[in-house]
């Protein structure tokens, strides 16, 4: 396998991880998270700092994880106060706002100028493409564990609740379930996968930048999972293929096309995204792979 | 008493929806209330299940009072509401939709999913006879496993009675049981709501349909612009002029 | 005293707050969902005031083709998209506004490129009234706002419209059943959501820079004035923008220059946690 397919693993391997937690939070239990990316930037800064600190890799991706998944907590209690699109507006200030904090407090971030030489994973035993081989691995083995846990869920009774609270939150409650414990802790969860993301994501650029977490990332991720389908596990993989299909085959189309510079190929980018979240919310809002249903 | 509803008052911004409401519902007995369109019937339930505070007046069920507990917390308690407009959970199959309402599920802890799967298989076991059983009674087995959104009307009203019942409810609201059901089905739940009465489930049924409420109901509550009319059997609540003014606005 | 001269920083900030805020408003109040493209809408005012300011070297002209194309803009988006997602849930409608969003910014960012453009107006000194220093520019930036908060009053509250968009706004229900055409409302609105973000957006290029992020940068001040002026205020939507702002200004010296922004998102949460309704807001449902 060569280097450039096994970096184009590893980075649809991170997405896939984001788009798991998303369809747990939003595909599953209709939570309007617009604030993914500042979990995955929790995630990414966290590790990244700890193990600057000296702190061993299988302890610091952990501890992302936990901190997202912490940070999440508040979230998860608002989301019982406001209605779906509030709580979207909300999300979406969140992440921009741990943005903020990320570009303001040089002391402990350096601000703009980001963390480099973040120790990437398997560094002392070896490097080259056996490296990249032993990330691309671990990864698949943490994606591959995240995917049996949420089919896992959706197969669960506590599945059940969450994709009734979806579907009518009101008559869950007059069933005598409170919707309260499930969504903070579906918010948790997803939020946490997006951390273990982030922190992959740190240890395999070994560079990270306030820039990286902007709320594009957010959108891509919900571009992947409303075109693959919303509500299924499936869904999330396959549009997260999708979305890696359409970001590396931008660049192709790049390297083809003369004339097209970087930040001309980023607009573009946005455009496209635009366009089809506008094109499939008024045609095909249950995405490509159907309906809610589980199978 | 089974469910004491006492002097309840309820505004909204200018609109009395509701004024000085008391009714009572025995352990077990079935009650209607009837009333015109706007007459603050599905405001009451919505009161009693808890998913509106009133401005005045208290609730108590069983001898317990429900100011101030969550719907949440009275339907644990044994007060169950269905909705006017059907709310089933679209995307879940009519099974499922069922097996989400049975309580006290170890599998709805993610705790109690991964760490005790068989305990969990074993509850998922005993639930799928008890859901089987309530399908079969509900006559809903054709549907059983197709996404509940997919159902008619009468259906989906169904389901939501099956889903009631999976909370071993001992009082259910009943609102507008057959509203946009096709005649056939209104027979069959009517049925269905007679045999729940005999084996002790109480039912206040909220039905705009006079002619079916008082074929199945003993008593009736008759509301109009928020304010409990007169109550008392079929026969005498309908010779009761009010009563007449109140639905055809004076024509007799 | 330094607090008035930041005060008076913050004036012209707060109206773009307000503008925004304003069409925001309108938008939530009448169409019932937070459009999430007013901000990308106030961008493409300041690029067309930009463009032919630089053709025309006239402001006026500047203004007069950013109000146009940005209400035109604003009623395709709504012929195109929203219309066609009439009833269905909020949510959709708020997704599709950021995809419009994106394609707006990304339209502005392959017309114009990435990099700030500034407008060309003369620098002016400032003059000294009681005690504090105002810029000629700011002043006259103010009086621009003021016409257009003027004229869009005027129409809301004077003409038939405006007591149609404001019915409806109240009362979707009752408004249909009285005979108000939703065709005439929803088009009205549009056009005037967009010509309100062309002010606002040509004043924050005026007195910022133009970019294809600035408009979207300014979405979660634009929210939290939106949603402190009470959702479908208008009044409320302008007061609270001109309170944010200055509060944002006034604030610098004990929070620092990055996280006066931050204050938008705490008065946001604070808000919609403690008092929904805002300012001058009606009780509308936020749970």
């Amino acid at each position: 396998m060569d280097a450039y397919l096994a970096a184009i693993t590893i980075i649809a391997l991170i997405y896939m991880l984001l788009s798991l937690g998303l369809t747990l939070q939003y595909g599953l239990t209709g939570l309007i998270n617009f604030g993914h990316v500042g979990f995955f930037a929790i995630g990414a800064y966290t590790s990244a700092l700890l193990s600057l600190q000296g702190v061993p890799l299988a302890l610091s991706i952990p501890a992302a994880a936990v901190t997202a998944g912490l940070a999440a907590w508040p979230i998860g209690l608002i989301s019982l106060r406001l209605r779906d699109d509030y709580f979207a507006i909300v999300t979406l200030g969140f992440s921009e706002t741990v943005r903020l904090v990320i570009t303001s407090e040089k002391w402990l971030t350096n601000g703009v100028q980001g963390i480099p030489g973040i120790p990437r994973l398997f560094e002392s035993i070896s490097v080259g493409i056996g490296a990249q081989l032993a990330v691309m691995g671990v990864l698949l083995v943490v994606t591959l564990a995240a995917i049996y846990a949420m089919r896992r869920i959706v197969a669960s009774p506590f599945g059940r609740v969450i994709e009734a609270i979806r579907d009518n939150e009101e008559a869950l409650q007059a069933l005598g379930k409170d919707p309260a414990r499930f969504k903070i802790q579906v918010l948790i969860l997803g939020s946490a996968l997006a951390g273990i993301a982030g922190a992959f994501y740190a240890h395999y650029i070994t560079y990270i930048v306030p820039d990286q977490f902007i709320p594009l990332v957010t959108f891509y991720v919900w571009m992947a999972i409303i075109i693959g389908g919303v509500g299924r596990v499936s869904g999330a993989v396959v549009g997260t293929g999708l979305l890696m299909l359409f970001l590396e085959g931008s660049r192709f189309l790049r390297d083809i096309v003369p004339g097209v510079s970087e930040v001309e190929m980023a607009s573009l980018r946005i455009g496209v995204v635009g366009l089809l979240l506008v094109l499939f919310t008024i045609y095909r809002p249950q995405g490509l792979m159907g309906d809610f249903t589980k199978r | 008493m089974s469910l004491q509803v006492s002097n309840i008052s309820k505004a909204f911004g200018g609109f009395q929806a509701l004024s000085g409401v008391s009714l009572e519902v025995p352990t077990g007995a079935l009650v209607g209330l009837i009333g015109p369109n706007g007459a603050g019937k599905s405001t009451l339930f919505s009161v009693i299940s808890g998913f509106m505070p009133p401005d005045e007046g208290s609730i108590s069920f069983d001898g317990r009072s429900l100011d101030g507990l969550s719907p949440a917390e009275r339907a644990r308690s044994g007060l169950v509401r269905t909705f006017q407009v059907p709310r089933e959970f679209a995307h879940l199959t009519v099974r499922e939709n069922m097996m989400a309402a049975a309580p006290d599920q170890t599998g709805e802890s993610l705790v109690g999913l991964f760490f005790r799967p068989g305990k969990v298989r074993e509850e998922e076991q005993r639930l799928a006879e008890e859901v089987a059983e309530v399908i079969r009674f509900l006559r809903l087995e054709r549907v059983a496993d197709q996404p509940a959104g997919k159902l008619s009307g009468g259906q989906k009203k169904l389901v939501e009675l099956g889903r009631a019942l999976l909370v071993k409810p001992r009082l259910i609201l009943l609102d507008e049981p057959f509203a946009g059901v096709n005649p056939v089905l209104i027979g069959e739940i009517m049925e269905r709501i007679r045999e729940l009465n005999g084996r002790g489930i109480g039912f206040l049924v909220i039905e705009h349909d006079l002619e079916a409420l008082t074929r199945l109901a003993p008593h009736l509550y008759v509301m109009d612009q928020g304010r409990i009319l007169t109550q008392g059997a079929p026969d005498a609540v309908l010779a009761d002029a009010r009563v007449r003014e109140a639905y055809l606005g004076g024509a007799v | 005293m330094i607090y008035a001269q930041l005060a008076v920083n913050g004036l012209v900030q707060g109206l773009v707050v307000g503008l925004g805020a304003l069409a925001l408003t309108l938008v939530f109040g009448i169409a019932r969902f937070p459009n999430a493209a007013t901000g990308d809408t106030m961008t493409f005012g300041a690029y067309a005031a930009l463009t032919v300011h630089k053709a025309s070297g006239s402001l006026v002209l500047g203004s007069i083709a950013a109000v146009g194309g940005a209400a035109v803009l604003a009623l395709v988006a709504y012929l195109a998209v929203f219309k066609r997602l009439a009833g269905r849930s909020v949510v959709s409608l708020l997704v599709a506004s950021i995809g419009i969003g994106f394609m707006i910014r990304a339209g502005l960012g392959i017309a114009f490129g990435h990099q700030q453009q500034v407008f060309n107006v003369p620098l002016s000194r400032p003059i000294r009234i009681a005690g504090l220093a105002i810029n000629p520019l700011d002043l006259q930036l103010a009086v621009v706002a003021a016409v257009a908060l003027a004229a869009v009053f005027a129409i809301l509250y004077l003409t038939p419209i405006g007591r149609q968009m404001r019915a409806v706004a109240d009362n979707r229900d009752l408004a249909r059943v009285s005979g108000i055409r939703p065709e005439r409302v929803m088009t009205a609105m549009w056009l005037i959501a967009g010509g309100v973000c062309a002010i606002g957006g040509m004043m924050l290029g005026i007195k910022t820079v133009v970019a294809p992020e600035v408009g979207w940068d300014m979405l979660l001040p634009i929210f939290a004035a939106t949603i402190l002026g009470g959702i479908g205020s208008p009044v409320g939507a302008v007061v609270a923008g001109l309170v944010l702002g200055v509060a944002q200004e006034v604030s610098t010296p004990f929070v620092g220059f990055t996280y006066k922004i931050a204050l938008s998102f705490v008065v946001l949460l604070a808000v919609l946690l403690v008092r929904p309704r805002g300012l001058f807001g009606r009780i509308e449902g936020v749970r």
